[in-house]
């Protein structure tokens, strides 16, 4: 992997760095004082999470009815946040496995936030299944233990206990492949690090020493486990989407669901990784390693997953006029024009119209454009869970139980308290662990370094900076 | 050593006694604290450290058990000897009667360890079931706003007093009167009656003074001038094929409701297809009440073109000229068309009159009596004895206190402070009485103002009769000692006579039937006997006869007297009373405070109903643009009110309703403050008749909105018809109004949205066929597709043992809510209070969900009762993680509440929408203390206090917060059911299991039992060819069907 894969491509690591140049770029942020921005950033994060803390306390305390949920709608921004967070997750997954088993190089700028990112989304997620629950805490009789209560065993026959397997899977092999990853970068700090640090990292990198062994048993395990994680990154928002389709609601008892649910957890997935590092790269100045390739690459990534998304939407609709029955018809009538038509707007146009800004390359190369759109992706994402759940459940079969329902300032703190604690948690992780994969971007660095890979892709990147990052 | 000292023994040192060992054995916990503070000590102890965490171990474990144990035993203290009647688990029946004012219902009590917690109704009288009310009246039993001793008024301050001390105070003052009166509602009572005779015999000074809280003077002076009898006649709905009603809600409020609704539903049972055949109901009405509809047309009127129609429907019968004041065309047109039909069906049809208005009533007697249905259907042979009031009597009395003529006033099972507020000014005038007392059950409005109070015993704590129609008595017996210091008011009356009555009531109230009742019937020779049958029975029957009387009265002077119609745009009132608030009489109690409207479907406060029409093209537009919960300001005879709007369907159009029964100044933890109180609106007319209606009307537009807008069904119509403005044709107008944004498009709905749902079925009686063949059509496609499935079900395991069903006859339900009163009795559903009713929190097991239908502006409507419809391939119990709801071998959906997480995930997934989570803490059964809602800002959350919480089935649990529940089938019933069968080494029999909802139900419109009982109650029903099973086609293979609902409509009004 030495030889320049081509002349035309893009270089991915640009600046003509050295080894140890791009030690110190990705090392320094771990070692400095955080920056008056860093601290601000998490000063608000963790006020929300503080919040959010404080809001899940009080729904424990007094009951899920300090939310607005109904007899009718028995889930509303709990599950939505629930599968809109899972979703975001699938991005780090994806970028992981399924890119590294595809020998994208590009993955490398980017997979080590994408990962941290899926795990501290999946974390947001699987707060919502525990503290939505009217009793949180027997929520323990979901695991399947033995018991002396018959033994008594959950029931295997309910998605909320697949979801529960899917998920947990999908953590702890995220976690997994995450933490491996880290383990060569966590010496690389070690070994620049002095007193208690040296010590600490010394134990997270678990005794590495670079040894021959040690790379080639580190390239199998990611291998394996690259190998686990791309059927998860199908599977795990399949589950989730069986929540909905195994029911027999009209609008959720659709067979589209789990392909539709995948594409857009990788949609919104990658919206997050473009927010995320957007951010990062300007705040840690990675220019250098997360370049307008890399971007433009994601986006093109949102394209087509917007569109399948798109073409899903479509087909629901298709599909609810062409089976002749009334209550699937009615189901999707009434969400392009009931009383949440404001929703299925918002979904229509943020996750359908808008990635199609993206068929423009001026756009994808652009990081206003995408910084932006990004943002109109995940709204629109969460605006079609909310479609999904509240919207179907609010006027379902019988016409006297239909309701109305919006929520209380519990649940808008339990939501936003999620996002603080996503963001608490990246914002340490940018702290303590190299935010972009050092090794891996050293291994592509004589393919795709661009003092390695000639004079198009260089140029070309000059021309870009002067371009856009002066926006 | 002796024997009897010795309990437990460890050792022979502990047999012995040693004294040494004792010591020790003494010192063992109780002086360790103190050894512990004396540091000698503790260094002479030997092991101290081994003590230490001892005792360390030993705190740890009891504060963990104790933390983990927080259920303590209360006050259970066994039997030595156990009474005879009292069984442990078993439940005891005894037969009373259920009396408050004007509304008596023979009944059964259901005591379980000597606690009355249910009512039933007593099938002797011909017909099982009771009205909500009665079903009701145990729970203000445990009110905690009842008296619960004698109390003085000291100008302001209530203190707790003495019966010796009220009873010195009052016979004081009653003594030193020269004009004493008595204040009750009607006394329909034998034993009663002597009682008041006993005490103006003692006080001739005294004059009874009767009212009843809404009027029937009109009607009993009519009666009594064209008839002689001052009485309201019984009528006989099931001789009569025809019953047009000029505003009376004979179904509900108006005379007895429960008797008129089996005799009425008698005449719509329908079976078979052909041959078929129903009574007709024509309500002549303003506003939709329960039985306008239940009608099968409704003649729309304003409240003052009663007289008018009144007088038109009589000349038409009658060929005669009578002057009528203007009446609108359409009404004029179907009067036509029922008069037609009145006199085919002369004798065997009943005309009938709500209106407080004597010339009206009069003009309907002479209607009845030109049809000859005197005598046959309007019998005053078992004339009604119930409501005797006077409202001339009511007025004396004002004018005599304000003149300051009377010195004293007794006011007995009576509020007239709230119910006349406006004639005259009750409050105004009682002041001007030197003395007042009041006999009541709890504080109102007029006893807030007496001087002193003798509080009454509950009727289920007390002994008495009531001989609601001539020729029944029916008894009152205890069903639990007095709970508090209470005395019943015949006892109170007696004493302050100064006549004795024995050593309990009982002998007393014994010794009048042996006096009067025995002596009219000829069955028994033996009193004891005849006694006893009675005492068991509840009821007893006399013979009467009489002849039917001659009509007397002079219609052409009544046609001058009617309420004249009022010309012009004014808006124009009715004011009405429901049947779970009556006259507010029931507002504190919590079942029927949140019980729904059945026609509003609103609870927990009076909501001004106001006429709706449609745009033509996607808008219900009502009066004045006014939404759902949308406040305004009614201006009522220059009095201002701010309401909530309710957009009534079926309203007639420049007219508005509102209920009574609201708006309490004085009353218990609910009825204190909920909604307005219309009654000061209630005034004379010339004749000296409360009118309930008023043409001095304004209403606002919207000036805001409800804050707490409790209403548990939002969309009321299920394919109301009306033109499309653009294209002219006959459209369902409310799918057309489902459409909230149209992005410019102009989309009028999606036409079959409702209407092609197998939600509910309706029929006319002539196109009963027709109808029939489209449900069979229908029926045959939806289990067409259902056999495409691929899994195998369950059914041959439910075809073996029992499997429980349930039948629910729409056309016999008349959505009176009695089953739903029933259900909360019986499974101690919780009440949530206005705000978790307005969030859609409400508990109830059973609902009926209401839905209209036919022409917009003057629909039909259809009750569908709705409980969980215990699925074969039920839904909700593959979705539950934790197996908390499965399905038992006998087909009954279960709920295991121990091991319900809560995550709502069945609830999402029935169809039914019949599942109901503890979003609260509503029952204070969960783990953490004090965080209950309150259900009216009280302090003390409702249901916290072991006072109500007697009330509770102890067969059924009680369930917290974070968990759902749902109908069971009445599991505890079917239980005992089969252990009566078992007990009696036989099969079980339908007739063993009756569901709480299904004994509540006067008509018989539910039905349960055994599927698999192929010669049971319920197999026979479900045999009907006009049964369907609720969304069919989604194949959860549902255990409930239903019957169609059918109308017999007469389409020669609508053409």
């Amino acid at each position: 992997m030495s030889a320049p894969v081509s002349l035309i491509r893009e270089p991915l690591v640009t600046g003509s760095k050295t080894y140890h140049q791009i030690t110190e770029d990705l090392v320094s942020p771990t070692e400095k004082a955080p920056g008056t921005l860093w601290v601000m950033a998490f000063s608000v994060a963790a006020i929300l999470a503080t919040f959010g803390v404080f809001c899940i306390a009080w729904t424990i305390w007094f009951g899920i009815g300090s939310w607005n949920l109904n007899r009718t709608i028995g889930w509303g921004w709990d599950i939505t946040n629930f599968v809109w967070w899972i979703g975001i997750g699938h991005a780090g997954t994806l970028i992981s496995a399924i890119l590294l088993l595809f020998r994208q190089k590009w993955r490398t700028g980017v997979n080590r936030a994408a990962e941290a990112m899926t795990i501290f989304a999946v974390m947001c997620a699987a707060l919502f299944p525990g503290i939505h629950v009217g009793r949180a805490w027997v929520v323990f009789y979901f695991f399947p233990y033995p018991n002396t209560r018959g033994p008594l065993w959950p029931n295997f026959n309910s998605p909320l206990l697949w979801d529960l397997f899917a998920i947990s899977t999908y953590f702890t092999v995220s976690l997994l492949f995450w933490y491996t990853g880290l383990v060569p970068d966590f010496a690389t700090v070690r070994d620049r690090a002095k007193g208690i640090r040296k010590k600490i990292y010394h134990f997270l990198s678990f005794g590495w020493n670079g040894s021959a062994k040690h790379w080639q048993r580190w390239e199998s395990i990611s291998l394996v486990l690259a190998g686990l994680a791309t059927p998860l990154v199908l599977s795990v928002h399949t589950i989730v989407s069986f929540d909905f389709a195994t029911s027999v609601i009209p609008g959720w008892h659709t067979t589209i669901f789990p392909p539709y649910f995948v594409a857009g957890a990788i949609f919104s997935g990658f919206a997050m990784v473009l927010t995320l590092m957007i951010i990062t790269r300007k705040i840690l100045n990675l220019q250098d390693y997360i370049t307008i390739a890399h971007i433009e690459s994601m986006n093109k990534v949102i394209l087509v997953t917007g569109t399948i998304v798109g073409v899903a939407y479509l087909t629901e609709l298709f599909v609810a006029w062409y089976s002749g029955y009334v209550y699937e018809q009615f189901a999707f009538f009434n969400r392009a024009l009931g009383p949440y038509w404001w929703s299925y707007f918002g979904m229509m146009f943020c996750n359908v119209i808008s990635p199609q800004f993206f068929w423009s390359r001026k756009i994808r190369r652009n990081i206003v454009w995408t910084f932006f759109l990004s943002i109109v992706v995940n709204i629109g994402m969460w605006f079609e869970r909310f479609v999904i759940i509240a919207t179907t459940l609010a006027r379902d079969y019988l016409p006297s139980s239909w309701s109305f329902y919006i929520p209380t300032w519990v649940e808008i703190g339990i939501f936003t308290g999620t996002i603080g604690i996503f963001f608490v948690l990246y914002l340490i992780f940018v702290r303590v662990a190299p935010v972009v994969a050092i090794a891996e971007v050293k291994s592509i660095l004589k393919s795709s370094g661009d003092q390695y890979s000639g004079g198009h892709g260089h140029h070309h990147h000059h021309e870009e900076t002067t371009s856009t990052e002066n926006h | 050593m002796k024997e009897k000292d010795q309990g437990v023994w460890i050792g022979e040192m502990d047999l012995t006694n040693d004294p040494g060992f004792i010591e020790i054995s003494e010192k063992e916990f109780a002086s360790m604290p103190e050894a512990l503070g004396n540091t000698e000590a503790v260094e002479q102890m030997e092991g101290n450290r081994r003590d230490f965490l001892k005792m360390l171990g030993f705190g740890l474990g009891a504060a963990t058990i104790a933390a983990g144990c927080d259920i303590p035993v209360k006050r259970a203290i066994p039997y030595v000897v156990k009474p005879d009647a009292i069984v442990p688990g078993v439940a005891t029946y005894y037969a009373t009667s259920f009396v408050n004012g004007g509304d008596f219902a023979s009944i059964l009590v259901k005591t379980r360890e000597g606690r009355p917690i249910k009512i039933e109704g007593n099938d002797l009288v011909g017909y099982g079931g009771t009205s909500a009310r009665a079903q009701a009246s145990v729970l203000n039993l445990y009110d905690t706003a009842r008296f619960k001793k004698p109390m003085m008024n000291d100008g302001s301050v209530w203190t707790d007093s003495s019966w010796d001390a009220v009873d010195k105070k009052v016979m004081n003052a009653l003594s030193a009167s020269s004009s004493i009166r008595l204040v009750s509602s009607s006394v329909y009572s034998p034993m009663k009656q002597k009682a008041i005779d006993a005490f103006i015999a003692k006080y001739p000074s005294t004059k009874h003074v009767q009212y009843d809280t809404v009027s029937y003077a009109a009607l009993l002076d009519a009666n009594e001038e064209d008839f002689g009898q001052r009485a309201m006649p019984a009528y006989h709905f099931d001789k009569a094929d025809l019953v047009v009603s000029f505003d009376a809600d004979f179904l509900e409020t108006w005379g007895d409701g429960n008797k008129a609704t089996v005799d009425f539903v008698k005449k719509r049972k329908i079976e078979k297809v052909k041959g078929a055949k129903m009574n007709r109901l024509y309500q002549v009405e303003s506003h939709m009440s329960l039985t306008g509809s239940n009608a099968d047309n409704r003649i729309l009127v304003k409240p003052s073109e009663q007289g008018a129609a009144i007088v038109t429907l009589y000349n038409y019968v009658t060929g005669s000229n009578l002057v009528a004041s203007s009446l609108n065309a359409d009404a004029k047109k179907a009067l036509q068309v029922v008069a037609n039909e009145l006199k085919a069906a002369a004798g065997h049809s009943i005309v009938l009159c709500g209106t407080n208005n004597k010339a009206e009533q009069s003009l309907v007697n002479a209607i009845n009596a030109h049809l000859g249905n005197i005598g046959s259907t309007v019998d005053f042979a078992h004339a009604n004895l119930t409501n005797q009031g006077s409202d001339a009597d009511v007025d004396q009395l004002v004018s005599d206190m304000n003149s300051g003529s009377v010195d004293t006033v007794i006011f007995m099972d009576a509020n007239p402070v709230y119910d006349f507020t406006a004639n005259g000014k009750m409050a105004a005038a009682v002041g001007k009485v030197k003395n007042k007392f009041s006999i009541a059950y709890a504080n109102d409005e007029t006893t807030n103002i007496c001087d002193a109070v003798a509080p009454v015993n509950h009727f289920l704590e007390s002994w008495g009769d009531a001989n609601p129609n001539k020729g029944f008595y029916s008894l009152i017996q205890p069903t639990i000692s007095r709970l508090f210091e209470t005395r019943q008011a015949e006892e109170t009356l007696l004493t302050w006579a100064g006549v004795s009555y024995g050593d309990s009531i009982m002998d007393y109230l014994k010794s009048n039937w042996q006096n009067t009742v025995f002596g009219m019937q000829s069955s028994f020779g033996n009193f004891e006997r005849f006694w006893e049958k009675s005492l068991h029975d509840g009821i007893a029957m006399v013979s009467t006869s009489g002849e039917a009387p001659s009509y007397a009265g002079n219609p052409n002077a009544a046609a001058s007297n009617v309420t004249k119609t009022k010309v012009g745009d004014a808006v124009e009132l009715k004011i009405y009373e429901t049947g779970h608030m009556g006259n507010g009489q029931y507002a504190n109690n919590p079942w029927l405070m949140e019980m729904p409207d059945p026609i509003t479907r609103t609870s927990w406060g009076n909501y001004l109903a106001v006429p709706v029409d449609f745009d033509g093209v996607s808008t219900m537009v009502a009066m004045n643009d006014l939404k759902d919960g949308d406040l305004v300001t009614l201006t009522v005879n220059g009095n201002e009110y701010t309401v909530p709007v309710i957009q009534q369907f079926g309203q007639a159009p420049g007219t508005v309703a509102l209920a009574l029964g609201y708006g309490k100044a004085v009353s218990g933890l609910c009825g204190t403050n909920v909604g307005v109180d219309m009654n000061e609106n209630v005034r004379s007319d010339a004749n000296g008749y409360r009118t309930y209606s008023s043409s001095d009307v304004t209403v606002s537009s919207k000036i805001g909105k409800e804050k707490d807008f409790s209403c548990v069904q939002y969309h009321h119509t299920y394919g109301v018809q009306d033109t499309d403005k653009k294209t002219g044709e006959i459209i369902n107008a409310d799918e057309a109004a489902l459409v909230t944004f149209s992005y410019g498009m102009g989309v009028q709905g999606y036409q079959g949205a409702l209407t092609d749902r197998s939600v509910v079925y309706y029929s006319n009686l002539e196109d009963l066929a027709s109808s029939v063949a489209h449900l069979d059509e229908k029926r045959a496609h939806a289990q067409h597709l259902n056999e495409q499935q691929i899994y195998g079900g369950h059914d041959k395991l439910y075809k073996q043992g029992h499997h429980w069903g349930m039948h629910v006859d729409l056309t016999s339900c008349t959505g009176c809510g009695a089953c739903t009163v029933a259900c909360m009795a019986e499974n101690n559903v919780p009440v949530v209070g206005k705000k978790e009713v307005s969030r859609h929190h409400e508990m109830t097991w059973l609902r009926i969900d209401r839905y209209y239908y036919g022409k917009l502006e003057n629909p039909n409507t259809v009750y569908q009762p709705m409980m969980c419809q215990h699925c074969d391939n039920a839904p909700c119990e593959n979705v539950c993680p934790v197996n908390a709801t499965n399905h038992s071998s006998e087909g009954l959906n279960q709920m295991t509440y121990n091991r319900c997480v809560g995550t709502r995930y069945c609830a999402n997934n029935c169809p039914y929408k019949v599942r109901r989570f503890n979003w609260l803490d509503y029952t204070t059964a969960d783990i953490f203390p004090g965080n209950q809602p309150g259900i009216n800002g009280e302090e003390q959350a409702y249901g916290t206090d072991n006072l109500t919480r007697m009330v509770l089935n102890p067969d059924v649990t009680v369930r917290s917060r974070g968990v759902i529940e749902k109908c069971s089938f009445c599991v505890q019933r079917i239980q005992e059911g089969k252990l009566t069968a078992k007990k009696e080494m036989r099969a079980l029999r339908d007739s063993d299991v009756k569901t709480a909802c299904q004994t509540a139900c006067s008509t018989g419109a539910i039905t349960f039992g055994d599927m698999n009982n192929k010669n049971g109650n319920l197999s026979h029903k479900l045999e009907n060819p006009l049964n369907f099973i609720v969304l069919e086609e989604v194949n959860v293979r549902p255990s409930v069907q239903y019957t169609m609902r059918v109308n017999n409509r007469n389409k020669e009004i609508d053409a």
